[in-house]
């Protein structure tokens, strides 16, 4: 044992250095929005001329834009709401409906034989595996052709139809290692199919539709590329509305918005993981 | 008419490579008021299927299930007055031992003070007041069987249906187990339908017994009826174990009720029979207890097997001794073990004399299973 004890220390030695290299390259951008986002310099990012709250005042109203050097950048903290509360609008009703659609047709398949049954299973998978710009152009083609306005309505039809396959698969994930004997006993105890289902199934499922809701929630939230298409003139959300601001530039306020932004997903995120740890 | 009957039952699954699993094969069984029912058979004899069919969790595929007359066959499982026993006990994770045991009572609408005072008295029943608050996770196997019992029997079902409920319990808790489940039945008055692969259980607590095997109904009677007087070679083997003999009868004397039977290669082994006459191709039953080692003196004769003993195991109540009875046969004989007794000191080779009386001996007619 002795003799490959030098090999092993080489080789943790460098798995460290691996992981080390690969944790830089996956945080140390994160770690510079972060910081450039404080930082008081309005010309160049990359030179520290001293720490500000500014950037962040711009984006709440606080700060009179007029005073800063490039106002002709900044947006109005009324544009800001607005498409911040047009993405919240879409991302909670899409999510909310794909989490309908998704959890019943989980349960479908789970619990019901039918002969198509497999080939349902391959259609919801499907939407994750089509490249967002196919789909995005398919969307487009199908509301322009049958004549629906594009709009906030748009968008929330076309995520639905993608985001309902991920909150399948989550729980349908759930559904399977669920005992179906649960069931059986609940309805050997006397209670119907929609008793056993509220009593009994959705407690047991419960996690996995949060968390599917959760996932469904902040992809919605971040997409662009399908967005990009079915979004009408007067429905930007706040992906499009950066990807438009960018091309003016990368300001101090993009960063700004880019952390808080951030803050809002690891939010999410950690209250999905408390919810799925959290023992039924 | 009986109470609930089961007739000529049929089920089969199909299996992913497309093969036929007859799971039930026309099973008809009249199950009696208040009765101790068990289902015995071997792993995959279709026990479970035939309790899930009378629970109303799966359809037949021929034949019925009858309640007092009425057919079940359109009624969902929801709406049978039948409780289940899961073999996994089937216990609501998320909810309380107090809301799993209520959960029936909950769902058919029973009022508060009405509902809380029967889950006392049930938790009461099962000897788990106190642990109303628990989860089921954190209850020991016993205590979640118990649970389950107590969920069931609270809704005073007709039926009462139990899975192989013990088989998870260690053997001192089985048998505990055993005996406050028959003495349950006793003072509830409900019918149970209890599954089990295991003969001593079902011999121990069961008014009836029904021997299935590979989906067949091989036979149904008392204990007694079954251990003594079997159907068939299956029934048999299954429950305790058997000596078999197989031969013809070569000789009747009716006036004693006895007969004598040669095997093939020439053994004769008498039997108390009226049942068979000469010529009949029979099988010949005894169990090991039966056997008892005799003395010298004993004269020769149809009721006596000679041989050398193989192998000595002691059990602690008795000693199992396999004897080597010529023709490559081997017996099992069950000697009493006492301190003072005749024979203690049987060893490896020993060479013993075995008599039995012929009324012990079983006939069964050769060719039937
Ligand atoms: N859903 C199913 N699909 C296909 N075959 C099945 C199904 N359920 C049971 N079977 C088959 O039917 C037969 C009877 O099964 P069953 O569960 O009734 O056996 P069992 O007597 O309860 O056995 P055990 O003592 O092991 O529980 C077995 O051969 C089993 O493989
Ligand atoms: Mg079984």
């Amino acid at each position: 044992m002795r003799k490959f004890l030098p090999s092993f220390k080489l080789l943790s030695g460098l798995l460290n250095v691996y992981g080390l290299v690969f944790l830089t390259f996956l945080y140390m951008p994160l770690g510079l929005i972060v910081l450039y986002s404080f930082n008081a310099n309005p010309i160049n990012m990359a030179v520290w001329t001293g720490f500000t709250f500014d950037w962040y005042a711009t984006i709440f109203g606080g700060a009179a834009v007029e005073t800063t050097f490039d106002a002709a950048f900044t947006e109005s903290p009324e544009r800001i709401f607005e498409v911040v509360k047009n993405s919240f609008l879409v991302a909670f009703t899409a999510a909310s409906i794909a989490t309908i659609v998704g959890t019943a047709t989980a349960i479908a398949i789970a619990r019901y034989n039918f002969i198509t049954k497999r080939f349902y299973q391959a259609l919801l998978l499907l939407p994750m595996l089509i490249p967002d710009i196919v789909l995005g152009i398919s969307l487009l083609i199908f509301f322009v052709g049958i004549g629906f306005e594009l709009g906030l309505m748009t968008i929330i039809v076309g995520h639905v139809t993608f985001l309902s396959s991920y909150v399948f698969v989550v729980v349908s994930a759930r559904l399977a290692g669920m005992d179906t004997t649960l069931e059986q006993a609940s309805a050997d105890l006397g209670a119907g199919p929609v008793t056993t289902f509220r009593r009994v199934t959705l407690p047991q499922i419960m996690p996995g539709v949060v968390g599917g809701f959760l996932l469904a929630f902040i992809i919605s939230l971040d997409d662009v590329v399908i967005t990009y298409f079915i979004a009408g003139v007067g429905s930007q959300t706040l992906p499009l509305f950066i990807l438009a601001m960018m091309r003016r530039g990368i300001r101090p306020q993009i960063t700004a918005l880019a952390v808080l932004i951030l803050l809002f997903s690891f939010v999410v995120a950690t209250v999905g993981l408390l919810l799925r740890n959290r023992k039924p | 008419m009986g109470f609930l009957q089961i007739a000529s039952a049929h089920k089969a699954y199909q299996t992913p490579e497309g093969a036929l699993v007859r799971a039930l094969d026309d099973i008809s069984i009249d199950v009696r008021n208040n009765e101790f029912l068990t289902l015995l058979g071997p792993s995959g004899c279709g026990k479970t299927t035939l309790l899930k069919i009378i629970a109303g969790f799966e359809d037949l595929d021929g034949g019925d299930i009858i309640l007092e007359g009425r057919s079940l066959k359109e009624v969902p499982a929801h709406r049978r007055p039948f409780n289940t026993v899961f073999q996994n006990y089937a216990l609501f994770p998320h909810m309380t031992i107090s809301q799993n045991i209520g959960y029936g009572l909950d769902v058919a609408g029973v009022k508060k003070p009405d509902r809380d005072r029967r889950v006392g008295e049930a938790l009461e029943m099962v000897g788990l007041v106190g642990y109303g608050s628990r989860r089921p996770a954190q209850l020991s196997g016993g205590q979640q069987q118990r649970v389950a019992l107590a969920r069931s029997l609270i809704l005073k079902p007709r039926v009462l249906l139990l899975d192989e409920p013990l088989s998870a319990l260690d053997r001192k808790m089985r048998e505990a187990m055993q005996i406050e489940l028959k003495n349950l039945q006793d003072s509830v008055g409900i019918t149970f339908i209890f599954v089990t692969h295991d003969q001593e259980e079902a011999l121990a607590m069961s008014d009836r017994i029904a021997v299935i095997s590979n989906g067949r109904l091989q036979q149904l009677g008392s204990p007694t009826e079954v251990y003594d007087a079997p159907d068939n070679e299956f029934v048999a083997n299954f429950v305790g174990t058997s000596n078999l003999f197989t031969g013809r009868i070569i000789d009747v004397d009716t006036g004693q009720g006895l007969v004598t039977m040669e095997t093939g290669n020439g053994r004769r082994l008498c039997a108390g029979s009226r049942a068979y006459g000469l010529g009949d191709e029979v099988k010949l039953i005894l169990r090991p207890e039966h056997l008892r080692l005799v003395d010298g003196d004993t004269p020769d004769g149809p009721c006596l097997i000679e041989g050398s003993v193989k192998d000595v195991i002691f059990v602690g109540s008795v000693v199992h001794l396999h004897v080597d009875v010529g023709f490559g046969r081997t017996a099992i004989v069950y000697h009493h073990h006492d301190r003072t007794g005749f024979r203690n000191d049987i060893e490896h080779g020993a060479h013993v004399r075995l008599a039995y009386a012929p009324d012990s001996a079983h006939l069964i007619a050769n060719g039937r299973g």
